[in-house]
């Protein structure tokens, strides 16, 4: 029986050293390990990546073990998406995603260490909920507006659920204060020897709150939610897909301007 | 690995430097040169998100002056052999880039660039 999923607090400084304690060491630490169970493109991301032109580029903030990275498989090269993780030593093992080197860098999702508007998409799959507090996830979807180009830009954001789907193994303890902002809970990974055990910090969305959390970093940067307006000169952003399936939330976002 | 593709499209994001952030400097680079697979249709796709002037520059920095000053109007396969050389097969696996605005060092190794910042040092 796997170790229980448990609520947690967070507190209200100090954030940085506290995802750095309970989110980016720990991945550090399980990377080797956490890469060996993470092999299979789930097929919403896949259909997401074959949908993209030739000769376009992207980024995969929080790429972890980059198994993203070489989709789509029937056009290889024809894509090029650069990973970006906060852990070394996953990047170690994305570097050489599906047998091929690849582009990695070692950044934050919090960070924008890139030309403007530059990349033609962006996917952050299974990251942004590892960031503490409301403002950091809000600001880290504000980085992938920011980061694709305001014509075309396509945006493609993973997140858990609260909502688990039936064969989720995992029971998320609800925290009644805290009903309609989601959950912040601490997840075991248990090393393969069964010795260890890592806590690693989670914020599970409630349904609706991914969505939400688009609309506030569009706004934060100026930019219309909806679909593209009639009006000239206009920056916006609109909301494809917004979805739930095994246990996550997605958005799947278009940004325009005219 | 730190290829001329990626060093393109990376700018500096030190809090407040926001011009002439780009494109970043490199410094004592050790270079691997390794082939990989040629796809004209990517290189069509993505020449109109290069900014030239910097792949040139970055080009010459690492020793190779293949590519014209200008891009050509003619989109040859020979032109885009070059291209592909230069833009995949050339890997900085070693060294650091450099801002040339606010001198911030970014440090390369084993291939991977360290775009990390203290929070306090993020725009």
């Amino acid at each position: 029986m796997a170790p229980a999923v448990t609520s947690t607090s967070v507190p209200t400084t100090l954030l940085e050293a506290y995802e750095a304690t309970h989110v980016h060491a720990i991945y550090d630490r399980i990377a080797l390990h956490f890469s060996s169970t993470r092999y299979k493109p789930w097929p919403i991301i896949a259909s997401f990546l074959e949908g993209l032109e030739d000769g376009w580029v992207g980024l995969d903030s929080g790429t972890g073990n980059g198994k993203y990275l070489p989709l789509p498989l029937d056009r290889p090269g024809r894509l090029w998406t650069i990973g970006l993780d906060r852990s070394r030593n996953l990047l170690q093992i994305a570097q050489l995603a599906g047998g091929t080197e690849r582009e990695v860098v070692w950044g934050d999702v919090l960070g924008s260490a890139w030309r403007h508007e530059i990349f033609d998409y962006a996917i952050s799959i299974a990251t942004i909920h590892h960031l503490a507090t409301p403002d950091r996830r809000k600001l880290a979807v504000e980085k992938l507006l920011s980061a694709v180009s305001p014509n075309h830009g396509r945006v493609l954001v993973y997140v858990w659920a609260v909502r688990q789907d039936e064969q989720s193994k995992r029971d998320i303890p609800t925290d009644p204060a805290s009903s309609g902002s989601g959950q912040d809970v601490f997840v075991p990974w248990v090393m393969s020897d069964k010795t260890q055990v890592f806590n690693r910090y989670y914020h599970m969305f409630e349904d609706g709150e991914l969505a939400s959390l688009v609309v506030l970093a569009a706004e934060g940067l100026g930019l219309v939610v909806g679909s593209p307006s009639e009006t000239a000169g206009l920056k916006g952003v609109e909301i494809r897909q917004n979805g739930w399936e095994r246990s996550n939330h997605y958005v799947e976002l278009r940004r325009w301007q005219t | 690995m730190v290829r001329l593709i990626t060093h393109n499209l990376l700018a500096c994001h030190v809090k407040g430097c926001t011009a002439n952030n780009f494109p970043l400097e490199f410094k004592d680079v050790q270079v691997v040169l390794r082939e990989s697979e040629f796809n004209p249709d990517f290189l069509r796709g993505f020449i109109p998100k290069i900014d030239w002037a910097a792949l040139t520059g970055a080009a010459r920095q690492l020793g190779d002056t293949s590519l014209p000053d200008q891009l050509p109007e003619m989109l040859d396969d020979d032109f885009l052999k070059t291209l592909h050389h230069v833009l995949l097969e050339i890997h900085v696996e070693e060294g650091i880039m450099i801002c040339p605005n606010c001198k911030h060092n970014y440090h390369i190794a084993n291939g991977i660039p360290n775009m990390l910042l203290a929070e306090h040092e993020i725009g």
